[in-house]
């Protein structure tokens, strides 16, 4: 186990930022999530695995709002996230950061218009200075700070997903949801990118929910692990525990 | 497909779009206002538009013109030129060239953009950050088709006469105060008024549909091509649709 889980499991206190249960979700007639139960406390980083399709991402846009479960309970900082209208869900919004699977930059806008995008809305009062130097040092936190006036197009995929990360980070959430944060990245660069988020977590002592089925990161990242299989939580442990199981459908991940 | 899913979808699909030009007109009141991006949009829709439009509408001016030209002359009409000409390009060839260059060309781009938009997901993107994706995406961009197709109608217009001119004086002599003077005196305001007003609802529509499409697109590059395609296809089918309720309502009053 490295140094930066020790440090992050030593933060941890016990107030829940994100409170799921008996959560469902269905398309139709596929039912992805079957009653899902979760509890993301300050300080911690959950890692959610599973094989693809199996509804990792579902659950994590329920989170945020991109999604409407169909039953349940979904709390986040303690507000129902289901009976909140737009300007409340926006306000949560402001605390939690998504990075996407596909990073989701503006191609149409440059890096620095990409990371300002978020501020437009939160931080109307701010000056252009005062924009711009938060833009500065979010693209300082991930060493970026070069590619200030590219565009997203001109950035190798490892570069995106930092300035993916740095849009996030620019609002200082107490939350980061990561869909797939080293999906489509070569093994080398999807460590880093492991380690900036273990690295950010401590920066901005935030929370986090990991949606991946990259076990290194897994390793790198996680406090604690749930196993997504068949829209239900099939196990919750540590890397460790997990590892050490004889299960089959765990294994498979570890192989 | 069978007829009877045909007509399901096509109710469906009606009713969907119905649904989203409502929020549309929900949307444009509701601030916060992105004045800015619709000042964006209006420069892409409108000035980069300027070139094709007019180049198109010259030589739709030209030719309307050099094919009349005979037939008017055989029944001894030919002084006739630059008034059926004027009457032609203004209460026609203007509004509709016009309105079809915009569908191919800002059409397919609308819903290509906003198609890639939404499988990359830069749409939820947008949601996550706080700021109403539909109302800067899709209502910036159905405002700014809106109010300058019918500018881009003017300039047609005047590219087309222009190319009615040339044409005129191709096979005859004719200067071009008298060939104005001639297109301005048969142009009544029953000529004028329903041309751009029917171009608003040209605007409108190119838009609608475009963003609807590509809003809606479905994941993968083939959904974007299909929403590109569809935009381009359905905007312009409903342009002759909506030509055919405007003659009948124009002709209403006259």
């Amino acid at each position: 186990m490295n140094s930066a889980h020790v440090d992050l499991t030593a933060k941890k206190s016990q107030s829940p930022v994100i409170e799921i249960s008996k959560l469902k979700k269905s398309f139709k007639n596929n039912h992805v999530l079957k009653g899902i139960d979760l509890t993301l406390k300050k300080g911690e980083s959950i890692v959610v695995l599973g094989k693809s399709g199996s509804g990792k991402s579902v659950l994590i846009k329920c989170i945020v709002g991109l999604l409407r479960p169909d039953s349940g309970i979904l709390k986040v900082f303690e507000k129902p996230v289901l009976e909140l209208n737009h300007q409340e869900l926006d306000k949560i919004r402001e605390k939690i950061g998504f990075v996407f699977q596909s990073n989701a930059l503006y191609d149409s806008m440059t890096v620095r218009k990409n990371l300002e995008f978020p501020l437009r809305r939160h931080l109307e009062k701010e000056s252009k200075e005062q924009i711009n130097q938060r833009v500065k040092n979010a693209l300082t936190s991930v060493g970026l700070l070069n590619t200030i006036d590219m565009m997203p197009s001109e950035l190798s995929g490892g570069m995106r997903k930092r300035i993916s990360l740095a849009r996030c980070l620019i609002l200082n959430p107490e939350v980061m949801l990561y869909d797939e944060p080293t999906t489509g990245l070569d093994p080398i660069t999807g460590e880093e990118i492991s380690r900036l988020m273990v690295q950010m977590q401590k920066k901005y002592n935030s929370s986090s929910i990991i949606i991946t089925h990259d076990m290194k990161c897994a390793k790198l990242t996680a406090n604690q692990m749930l196993v997504l299989i068949d829209g239900l939580i099939y196990a919750k442990g540590t890397y460790a525990e997990l590892e050490k199981s004889k299960d089959k459908k765990i294994k498979a991940f570890f192989e | 497909m069978s007829f009877r899913s045909f007509f399901q979808d096509f109710f469906i699909e009606t009713g969907e779009i119905t649904k989203f030009s409502l929020r549309v007109f929900k949307e444009v009141f509701v601030p916060p206002y992105e004045f800015k991006e619709f000042l964006i949009q209006c420069y892409n829709v409108g000035c980069k538009s300027i070139p094709l439009v007019g180049v198109t509408a010259f030589i739709m001016g030209l030719v309307v013109t050099l094919q009349s030209r005979p037939t008017l002359v055989q029944f001894g009409a030919g002084s006739w030129l630059p008034a059926m000409a004027s009457v032609s390009i203004v209460r026609e060839i203007g509004p509709v060239v016009t309105a079809l260059m915009c569908a191919g060309k800002v059409g397919s781009n609308i819903g290509a953009e906003l198609g890639s938009m939404k499988v990359t997901e830069q749409i939820d993107a947008m949601e996550v950050s706080g700021t109403n994706p539909f109302k800067f995406v899709a209502v910036t961009r159905i405002l700014a088709t809106t109010f300058m197709v019918p500018v881009l109608v003017v300039f047609a217009d005047f590219f087309s006469l222009i190319g009615s001119f040339i044409a005129a004086n191709i096979k005859g002599q004719i200067s071009i105060y008298l060939f104005f003077n001639q297109v301005f005196e048969k142009l009544v305001f029953l000529d004028v008024i329903p041309s751009i007003s029917k171009a608003f609802f040209f605007g409108f529509v190119i838009g609608l549909i475009s963003c609807y499409q590509g809003y809606n697109s479905k994941k993968g590059t083939e959904g974007v091509g299909k929403s590109a395609n569809a935009a381009v296809v359905i905007s312009s089918l409903l342009i002759f649709v909506i030509d055919l309720l405007a003659v009948q309502i124009t002709n209403a009053f006259i």
